[in-house]
């Protein structure tokens, strides 16, 4: 029964972190100086009754939301609009419908552009996290076993500096030289490779995956060694290792039966709080990688101005990480059996 | 007789920036980032001195500067424009390292004081604050900040305002937790009481308590200030007009370093933010380290070798008596700390325990009693060595044996009930799992029902209900956890039982059950128990024989009987006026004044001399030694040796 | 304006009518020739009517044909019509289609289709580009099989100019379609290219059309691969993995020349460009205060001495040389010089000499009053400190300011730098004219008429004029330009024009950059290199490369 209250009220809570992010979202792009209606055509060939169609099209003619006509700048409005037919409430109909909106850029649907990129940055951020993850984890336990020895500090050492690389020099960097040395130099796949059989074409997206993937596994497994050793160090000392020292386990026993799990527990927390960071990482890695996923659509969307695109990818973004916190945290709670209630 | 106290002097005078500085300075890792992070401080504020060239002009720049290599001209080779890559680097170091720490100024004090208010407040406005941080927490930083900064101006008053704005989540997070914990310390309380205003004990009490993490955590907020400048600028979102490192990088990238082969534009600025950046994590790390000390060792850290001295030689059983199962001679035990002198934790201890016997360990928290115990099953802690003397466990010499070795005999042979059994279990695991544990260790394969079987009977010898077996150790009360122990402790059929203070931390009713539980097991089983505590109470009760330890060596070592009644040696005698007696209860109670050595800095004679009443001029200056005072009662005491 | 990113476009359909090259080497090939192109961009639709990027039109060129094409020197041939008669007025024109034109779906291309494309772009008003090509447009319809009339409301000098971008589209695919939503995926034209897939922002995969109506490409497949970066192109050429970039850092000219087997092409782009430093110039009288003008330009901008000295102190070839590494030449006005005849070659630039900048500045009284090192208004109310913005997307203009900062700074001039976001740099320039100076830039089409009208009165109030420069000569010029059929007698007009607009020193045109593109030397050949524009990813060179035996 407690842990079903706790479950509820994570679930409860992350709603309405989402909804604040929705709000957010919103109030974000409203307050923008400039017309997003004239975004990126200043061309004298577009005529008045254009520019009042994009507006018109986007939905810009409308009301910010009761009381406010816009909000850069503050112009106080009527209050007694109808609340539907103002920008906000049209705005969160046309999510919950699955509707984010037309790209400025390409006139397709947002929803569609980001969900075909969606994958993309799943795919690069899970193989790099699943290595990070592993690297980590298991540099972590050595360099926690063997704590204060040559060996320790090594690792220590190159986790520090791994954490201290910008991510997207270190891209910059594994670019410069792999591109001398035969890697692709961006992109997911070769063109034409679509119609290739799956284990061709899979095998070029490999390559392709090569090097920002390397990019990603070393800026996080640095992370996770120190947050797996530091973790592991304290529950090596807790007394019930001691114990099943006593009880004549050993070294391997007692780290695998009652120091990894215990270990793992700080991980998790810390990947699920590290979503922000490794959705950061793909940003940068993407954009310097020049990989078709989210964070590259977040930065095309920037340099474009493509506001529609922008809000729906930071949207997802912040939805997914939510989301992802979420599951963490369900994660955690049934890992870790004295968690009852908040 | 006059008692001479020896009293360490200090060597040096003292003040807590000074001691703070030695400590630091110890820490490899801190004085590297700082020396380091000076470095690079050093390289920004005389920049105008150390840039060979002056990069706010063009003047004599020509098509051919741009993108130049490495040369004798140019150390760094030139950028995009055609200017000094090196000289830029100085200056880059300025606007880095300004943006970063103004950004991270202003997280600080934001997460800080909300940190600060949420704690000390509580109730709802905690709430409200720490639901807005977990908001804020969970909303991926770099997307949110390119969005603010492409909607907003590039200019640098700009991002240090963005930067800072959406940092101060985990400042806020941990300061919060230390006010708290802070906030029901005793003189915390104390100021109130006095009537102390908010403001008042917030500055004097909370402040500089808090102070140490939150500069830690600044630490690694100014590094992620310095990483977020420098992603936004090579992201095209920074301020062209000042170029950081980050900026220079945008440039390198945007206008064909690559292509052109420049790795040098790309690679110094780049070299730059790792440089500052590690500096920072490093120190960062290290003061970590100093403000948190972690022994960083840990019970599976290897341990020390044991320095074997001449084989002790082995008691024979007398005729009539029960066989001897275990036989400490001449046991002595060092601490070994960097850069001090050992620590004699134990020195030359012996006793004999015999089959059947409940020998009671009586001494002062620090007296060596566990030291000694966990040295018996070779469990010292990384710094602990066995460094004379041997034990003997029938005929197996245990200071002898390799860790396989030792393994065998651990549980099987002898096991060990803990003192504070909460962390003495491992809360993820069930208790039948980890009885089980034992179980299959030392027994030959037995099929689970048979496990399950073995477990619950376990359970309910110490009286604990078989529906419990599979619950975590949370879930049990502190009494049903200390039973728990004791039947963890039994379930490989020891023939030793070592029990560390096991009733410590349980009430009285509960003591005296797990007392009576102990005394009932021993009889059923035959077992041998080795009963360490500071409750002579419990001593007179129920053990056979008492060795009483002060300061790491055998003050008094006999059965119970003599013990209490013929008591030689001062401490003992003193310890049992200490002890409230039901029977008197007028007597004035006694304490011993003083506090017990410093393993480190013993004084030269007789460890008690300091605190004895009996001392006189001999006590001080040599080591009183072991004497028989007749049928296995022994005393460390020149008094003692006076008389026959 | 246009930043170099987004807007731009102009294409050209060129059919080369004689160049016919025996294919040699032809036969049943197993592998297909495929020819592999690298860009930095990509369309932002496959529809003509929406499209707002020069890489759609690129490929809209190809796979699709207009009544004219655009050549590489600037001149234009009929394309789809075979012939063409004009009434006596100007006003009515007869086009004689070709016969046997089909789709690549298999339909045949008849008047009816040109007539259905031709008003189909009229009637969508918020087809941002195509429709105000249909501007003049009174009535087209087919009044045969083969024969289009298009009926114009008053007689204009460049027809071809309007036709050339209205690309034909199959009537049977586009009636009845949504006009904005029509993705228009499978492309189907008539031009000598079909679509065989398209991702956008990954690459567009075309094949030849061989049953082209004039020659087909010798080719069999062209793919163009977007590339994120044009770091990412230069390798790529390298490496071999595509057989011509379209552009590249020009850091990279020297890197490429270098290599064995690969050709660097320098010259005019297609499309034209043109980097300006606007003065805001609108003086209080022109202040469009209606369409939200704020008008806080500084004063002294509104003196032509002031931009004159301005002028004398501006080091354009030094900026050309650092800023493009030389890849550009100097500019005069908004004209650029790939405009060929239109360009006034004639005009004589103001030299850089800061002692003259000195001088004149000096002689009309604008001194230092404070001792502060910058001069001041001769009233002594403001001192000669002004904003300079330019966008944040631009790679190229902070450098350009850093120069320009410093020359400027040698006559008593400041500067208050600041990039900002396209967006609200287009909220402050026009009609608002809330700014001093900008660094911004145009393309341009291939008639000069558009870049013309940004200088004019006219345009103060609709945003195109970003100067607010008003000259009642100039404006009656433009209007008799736009109208003046007689072909040298417009170029001699507009040719005055460019005079008064340099004259009054209304813009400072630091440079033209040029293009720069490469090509595997072991891939293709038989580019067409030796025109005045660069364009090797057009039509003109795609149709006859052929691969090196």
């Amino acid at each position: 029964m407690k842990r079903q209250k706790y479950l509820l009220n994570k679930v409860a809570w992350s709603f309405f972190t989402i909804l604040f992010v929705l709000v957010l979202n919103f109030l974000l792009f409203r307050v923008l100086p400039g017309d997003p209606a004239r975004a990126g055509v200043r061309d004298p060939r577009m005529k008045q009754e254009a520019i009042e169609a994009i507006r018109i099209r986007f939905g810009l003619d409308k009301q910010v939301i009761n009381c406010f006509e816009s909000l850069n700048p503050i112009k106080v409005g009527s209050c007694t609009v109808n609340p539907f037919d103002t920008q906000f409430f049209i705005y969160v109909r046309n999510l919950l419908q699955g509707d984010m909106g037309i790209s400025f850029h390409s006139n397709r649907p947002v929803a569609e552009i980001l969900v075909e990129r969606l994958g993309n940055t799943v795919l690069l951020i899970g193989a790099g996290q699943i290595l990070a993850i592993m690297l980590g984890v298991a540099f972590g336990i050595i360099a926690a076993w063997k704590a204060r020895t040559a060996i320790d500090y090594a690792a220590l050492l190159s986790s520090l500096l791994a954490w201290s690389l910008p991510t997207f020099w270190l891209g910059i960097i594994l670019l410069f030289w792999g591109s001398g040395h035969g890697l692709p130099i961006g992109g997911k796949a070769t063109p034409g490779t679509s119609s290739l059989p799956f284990l061709q074409q899979w095998g070029d997206i490999a390559r392709h995956m090569l090097l920002p993937t390397i990019t990603y596994t070393i800026v996080y497994m640095g992370e996770y060694m120190l947050i797996m050793r530091s973790s592991l160090l304290d529950v090596l000392a807790e007394d019930y290792i001691l114990t099943a020292k006593a009880k004549g386990l050993s070294t391997f026993q007692i780290l695998k039966d009652h120091a990894l799990k215990n270990a793992m527990l700080p991980l998790v927390t810390v990947i699920a709080i590290n979503l922000g960071f490794t959705v950061a990482g793909a940003l940068q890695i993407e954009a310097v990688f020049s990989w078709p996923g989210l964070g590259g659509a977040i930065y095309e969307a920037v340099v474009r101005r493509d506001f529609p695109v922008l809000q729906g990818a930071f949207l997802l973004i912040a939805v997914s990480v939510i989301i992802a916190n979420l599951i963490a945290d369900l994660t955690y709670s049934y890992l870790d059996p004295r968690v009852q209630s908040e | 007789m006059a008692v001479q106290t020896t009293e360490l002097k200090p060597s040096v005078p003292s003040s807590p920036l000074l001691d703070f500085w030695r400590v630091f300075s110890r820490n490899r890792m801190a004085l590297v980032g700082l020396v380091m992070l000076v470095a690079i401080f050093v390289g920004a504020v005389f920049a105008s001195q150390l840039a060979p060239y002056d990069v706010t002009t063009s003047e004599n720049i020509t098509i051919n500067d741009i993108y130049n290599p490495p040369s004798s001209t140019h150390w760094l080779g030139t950028d995009d424009a055609g200017k000094d890559v090196l000289s830029n680097f100085f200056f880059g170091a300025r606007v880095s390292l300004i943006v970063g720490f103004f950004a991270a100024f202003i997280s600080v004090v934001i997460g800080g004081v909300l940190g600060i208010v949420a704690g000390f407040y509580g109730g709802r406005v905690e709430n409200l604050l720490m639901r807005f941080t977990d908001i804020m927490l969970v909303i991926p930083d770099l997307p949110l900040m390119v969005v603010i900064v492409a909607l907003t101006k590039p200019s640098l008053l700009n991002i240090i305002f963005v930067i800072g704005l959406l940092g101060w989540t985990t400042t806020s997070r941990i300061v919060r937790s230390q006010t708290l914990a802070v906030k029901s310390r005793k003189f915390v309380l104390r100021a109130r009481a006095i009537g102390a205003g908010n403001s008042h004990i917030i500055r004097h009490h909370i402040l500089p308590l808090v102070m140490p993490l939150l500069v830690v955590n600044a630490i690694l907020v100014i590094s992620l200030a310095i990483l977020d400048e420098s992603t936004l600028s090579f992201l095209g979102l920074g301020d062209p007009t000042a170029l950081s490192w980050g900026q220079m990088l945008n440039f390198a990238f945007g206008r064909g370093a690559m292509s052109a082969g420049a790795w040098w534009a790309l690679v110094v600025p780049g070299f730059g933010i790792v440089w500052v950046v590690l500096s920072l994590t490093l120190l960062g790390h290290g003061l970590e380290q100093v403000l948190n000390p972690r022994l960083e060792t840990h019970h599976l850290t290897p341990g020390r070798p044991v320095i074997r001295s001449e084989i002790p030689w082995r008691q024979e059983t007398k005729k009539g008596e029960a066989p001897i199962l275990l036989d400490v001679r001449d046991l002595s035990i060092n601490y070994i700390t960097e850069g001090k002198p050992p620590a004699r934790a134990v020195e030359k201890v012996s006793f004999q325990l015999h089959e059947g016997e409940l020998m009671g360990l009586v001494g002062e928290s620090g007296c060596g009693k566990t030291t000694l115990m966990l040295a018996l099953l070779r469990l010292l802690p990384a710094a602990g060595q066995i460094v004379g003397g041997g034990a003997y466990f029938t005929d197996k010499e245990l200071t002898a044996m390799s860790e396989a070795e030792i393994a065998d005999v651990r549980w099987k042979g002898i096991s060990i009930i803990f003192q504070g059994a909460m962390n003495a279990l491992n809360p993820v695991r069930t208790v039948s799992d980890q009885i089980a544990e034992a179980i299959i260790k030392h027994s030959p394969p037995i099929p689970r029902s048979q496990l399950d079987a073995r477990v619950v009977e376990l359970l309910d010898l110490v009286g604990i209900a078989a529906q419990h077996k599979d619950h975590y150790p949370h879930q049990y009360s502190g009494g049903m956890r200390q039973r728990a122990m004791i039947a963890m402790a039994l379930a490989c059929n020891p023939q030793v039982v070592i029990a560390d203070e096991p009733t410590t931390a349980l009430d009285v009713m509960i003591q005296a059950q797990i007392l009576e539980l102990l005394d009932n097991l021993r009889r059923k089983l035959g077992l041998s128990i080795i009963f360490v505590t500071h409750d002579l109470g419990v001593v007179a009760e129920m053990c056979d024989s008492v060795l009483v330890m002060y300061g790491g060596v055998t003050a008094e070592y006999g059965d119970v009987d003599t013990i209490y009644n013929a008591a030689c040696h001062p401490y003992t005698q003193e310890l049992l006026k200490a002890f409230p007696d039901l029977s008197n209860p007028e007597k004035r109670l006694a304490s011993i004044p003083g506090y017990p050595p410093r393993l480190e800095a013993l004084p030269a004679g007789c460890r008690f001399a300091p605190r004895c009443p009996a001392a006189f001029a001999r006590c001080a200056s040599e080591q009183p030694a072991l004497h028989s005072l007749g049928e296995d009662h022994f005393a460390s005491c020149h008094l003692v040796e006076a008389s026959p | 304006m246009f930043a170099k990113k987004t807007v731009a476009l102009f294409i050209a359909l060129v059919m080369i009518l004689s160049l016919v090259l025996s294919a040699c080497g032809g036969g049943a090939k197993a592998q297909p020739v495929t020819l592999r192109i690298g860009w930095a961009g990509s369309p932002d639709t496959l529809n003509p009517g929406t499209a707002v990027l020069a890489e759609a039109w690129t490929i809209f060129e190809l796979v699709y044909d207009s009544m004219y094409d655009l050549q590489l020197d600037g001149s234009y041939t009929l394309d789809l019509a075979e012939s063409v008669k004009t009434s006596e007025d100007g006003l009515v024109w007869t086009y004689k289609i070709h016969d046997g034109i089909k789709f690549s779906d298999g339909q045949p291309l008849t008047a009816d289709d040109v007539a259905f494309s031709y008003n189909f772009y009229a009637a969508n008003t918020d087809f941002p580009y195509m429709n105000p090509y249909t501007a003049y447009f009174d009535k087209v319809e087919a009044t045969s099989n083969n024969e289009v009339v298009i009926t114009l409301t008053e007689a204009i000098p460049n027809i071809d100019y309007q036709l050339v971008f209205l690309y034909v589209l199959p009537k049977h695919i586009w009636e009845g379609v949504n006009p904005i939503e029509f993705e228009n995926v499978e492309m189907i034209g008539s031009g000598p290219f079909k679509m065989v897939e398209y991702k956008q922002n990954e690459f567009v995969h075309l094949a030849a059309n061989k049953d082209y109506f004039r020659i087909p490409p010798i080719i069999d497949e062209v793919i163009f691969q977007t590339f994120e970066n044009q770091d990412a192109l230069v390798q790529a050429i390298k490496t071999g993995q595509v057989d011509l970039i379209t552009e590249m850092p020009n850091t990279a000219v020297a890197t490429l020349r270098n290599e064995p087997n690969i050709a660097v092409v320098t010259g005019a782009p297609f499309a034209p460009e043109v980097t300006d430093i606007i003065f805001n110039q609108c003086t209080p009288g022109n202040c469009p205060l209606d369409a939200g003008g704020v008008c806080s330009g500084h004063p002294a901008l509104q003196d032509r001495n002031v931009r004159l000295a301005l002028a004398h102190a501006t080091d354009k070839q030094k900026i050309i040389d650092l800023v493009l590494l030389g890849l550009g030449t100097p500019g005069l006005t908004l004209i650029p010089d790939g405009l060929g005849m239109w360009y006034n070659s004639s005009l004589k630039d103001y030299e850089f000499n800061i002692p003259l900048a000195n001088q004149i500045l000096d002689e009309v009284g604008y001194k230092d009053a404070n001792g502060d090192g910058i001069r001041d208004m001769p009233d002594g109310s403001h001192p000669l400190t002004f904003r300079l913005n330019w966008p944040s997307d631009s790679i190229n203009a902070p450098r350009t300011a850093e120069l320009l900062s410093e020359t400027w700074g040698q006559i008593g001039v400041s500067l208050q730098m600041q990039a900002v976001d396209p967006d609200a740099l287009t909220a402050q320039c026009c009609p608002a004219f809330d700014f001093d100076i900008m660094i911004w830039g145009w393309g341009s089409d291939p008639d000069p008429n558009l870049l013309l009208g940004v200088m004019t009165t006219d345009q103060i109030p609709t945003g195109s004029s970003e100067t607010g420069y008003s000259n009642p000569a100039y404006d009656t010029l433009y209007n008799q330009q736009a109208t003046e059929l007689d072909k040298d007698q417009r170029i001699a007009i507009v040719w005055q024009m460019q005079q008064i607009v340099h004259d009054d020193v209304v813009y400072i045109i630091p440079f033209y950059p040029q293009a720069t593109q490469a090509y595997r030397t072991d891939r293709f050949t038989g580019w067409i290199t030796d025109k005045p524009k660069v364009a090797l990813e057009d039509v003109t060179s795609l149709v006859v490369v052929k691969p090196v035996k």
